[in-house]
């Protein structure tokens, strides 16, 4: 039944800690090479350039692993699949060489449109067949496997009849895609649809999860935003700790994509990760975290789009 | 809408029509579809898509025309973007394509269309110059360019000489090169009165540079983008400007004059 599936994740290696490659940190990067282990490029910044980005990319894959992640698959999406945007998500792959190639298990639209976030989707038998088929096309175009992200949640639909675990947990066995688990995504979630994070981590399919993600998020009392923009929250270190036992070491990211801090700064964030590796993986009492009633935009976008007042010099004469 | 469930055709269409014009979402059809969480009703956790949808495009609105926001004032400048980006939504899996359609926006719907130009707001043409030009900006930014190889230099050949690909020619009616690099200094730049400014744009090193032109230095880019020669461009912009072709020659061609200057401008490739 799987085609690129499991036999393909079980070779994909495990990179350590890596960070995820802002432009603003490019220079840096490329003229220092800092001792980080691997990067995750935004597939989107770079699949159309053909200016700095894309010069910066190739000149960063040279000395480091980079794998792609992306936000406009829209694997959960009623839409015909984007084929222009596969193949040139495919070029930049077969340029770049990324560990693997990943996305949300969402819809970012229909009819045409990009709403540019990443939006639920009713966790029934029919989206899960039609996501399961829709994998397999995007599996055989991109000849490798497909790693799906949790995304981070804000509503449950009335329609839904499995849990975010068990809809992941049948897609793997239909497909053998790869997963890749955002533990701040699952504290969010589970915090906004009221269900518990440890038995979510209980019920999640360990074998296929080959990357972690981790991120800050801001607590606004009745729910929980998925921010992006400052250091993780001492509850999601809690989870990271179990997930990364439970997955055998997978690969780690941190995001951060508002505020974004200096490279040194980023990087340090993501080294506090080394005191949460142990051997057991059992996690400390989960506290509730403080919260704050002043709500920021989820996943932030805004650093998807370039800087361009910075490049451009007035010729006066 | 309780009895029976919508396909996930429907639950998407509705959704999406939720956040892009929140009105049109009824307190029923959301409790149908959207279940209450224990501190959140259906309304509540549908909001939180519906604010993040306005403020995360608006923001990168503000940020693909910084000048056309400072101009406006962000407030204005945001009722316009709204409106924009409910005439005309996100059609692109890319987020830089998410201004494309705004400077033409600006024109279709601005209030003084039905009079003749003479009778039009100035401060409206400024804005739409002023929109056009960041939007070509932004396509310079990260177009495919000729970075990494080499350009033309004083030795080669007019008859070698090609414009580069990361080249744009820009005729507005008003300074927005002037206003936009001003609001860059972190000026706070007046209105600028109507001037007409021909521009080319080049991009060297990833750095886009903006050249103002003389409108005779304009016919002859032109020309040139078009795939004349030099030696024909000269000719085209001798007939269009009514000046004789010697004239036109000697200032492209004296020492320390357009060829020198443009040539280490790297606007010129050798070509084929
Ligand atoms: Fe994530």
């Amino acid at each position: 039944m799987e085609r690129n599936g499991t036999g393909a994740i079980a070779s994909l290696p495990k990179l350590g800690l890596g960070l995820g490659l802002r432009s603003l940190h490019f220079d840096q990067i490329i003229e220092q090479q800092p001792a980080i282990a691997w990067f995750e490029a935004i597939s989107e910044n770079f699949m159309d350039s053909g200016g700095r980005p894309r010069w910066a990319i190739r000149a960063i894959a040279e000395h480091y692993p980079v794998v792609l992640h992306g936000v406009s698959l829209s694997i959960g999406s009623t839409d015909p699949l984007n084929f222009p945007y596969l193949g040139k998500l495919k070029a930049l792959a077969e340029e770049v060489k990324p560990a693997w190639v990943s996305d949300h298990l969402c819809w970012t639209g229909v009819q045409g449109i990009n709403s540019h976030d990443l939006l639920p989707i009713p966790l029934t038998e029919e989206t899960l067949s039609h996501v399961a088929a829709r994998v397999h096309q995007v599996q055989d175009f991109l000849e490798r496997p497909l790693i799906l992200e949790n995304p981070s949640t804000y509503l449950t639909f009335t329609q839904s009849t499995l849990t975010e675990p068990e809809f992941l947990r049948q897609l793997v066995e239909e497909t053998g895609c790869g997963l890749l688990l955002d533990v701040n995504n699952v504290y969010v979630t589970c915090f906004n649809t009221d269900a518990d994070p440890l038995a979510y981590l209980d019920s999640f399919p360990w074998s296929n999860v080959i990357q972690i993600h981790l991120a800050g998020h801001q607590h606004c009392g009745t729910h929980i935003i998925d921010t992006h923009d400052r250091a993780v929250e001492p509850a999601v270190w809690e989870l990271y700790r179990l997930a990364r036992s439970r997955s055998q070491g997978a690969s780690t990211l941190l995001e951060w994509d508002g505020n974004i801090p200096s490279l040194a700064e980023y990087h340090a964030e993501l080294l506090k990760a080394k005191q949460y590796m142990d051997e057991n993986g059992k996690p400390m009492a989960i506290a509730e975290v403080s919260f704050n009633n002043k709500e920021s935009v989820s996943t932030p976008v805004d650093f998807l789009v370039p800087e361009v007042m910075g490049n451009t010099i007035w010729e006066q004469k | 809408m309780k009895e029976t469930s919508p396909s996930l055709q429907g639950l998407q269409s509705w959704m999406q029509n939720a956040l892009i014009d929140p009105q049109q979402a009824s307190r029923e059809q959301i409790e149908g579809m959207v279940a209450s969480s224990s501190r959140l009703n259906s309304s509540q956790r549908l909001a939180i898509y519906q604010r993040n949808y306005h403020i995360r495009l608006l923001k990168c609105m503000r940020e693909q025309f910084p000048a056309l926001c400072h101009a406006l004032g962000a407030d204005l400048f945001n009722d316009f973007a709204r409106q924009y980006l409910q005439t005309y939504p996100s059609i692109s899996y890319t987020l830089s394509d998410l201004g494309k359609r705004f400077p033409a926006y600006l024109e279709e719907t601005r209030p003084d269309r039905q009079e003749t130009s003479d009778k039009r707001e100035s401060w409206i043409d400024f804005m739409v110059d002023l929109a056009q030009f960041e939007r070509q900006l932004f396509v310079m930014f990260d177009a495919p360019g000729h970075e990494g190889k080499p350009f033309a230099n004083l030795h080669s050949p007019d008859s070698c000489l090609k414009l580069q690909p990361c080249f744009a020619l820009g005729d507005y009616r008003f300074p927005v090169a002037w206003y936009y690099h001003e609001v860059k200094q972190n000026n706070d730049p007046p209105f600028p009165p109507l001037q007409r400014s021909p521009i080319a744009l080049i991009r060297k090193n990833y750095l886009t540079h903006t050249f103002s032109l003389t409108g005779v230095q304009y016919i002859f880019l032109q020309a040139l983008s078009r795939g004349l020669k030099i030696e024909e461009a000269i000719a085209v912009a001798a007939r269009e400007a009514a000046q004789p072709r010697e004239q036109v020659y000697r200032s492209w061609a004296q020492a320390g004059s357009t060829r020198e200057r443009w040539l280490e401008a790297c606007f010129f490739i050798v070509g084929d």
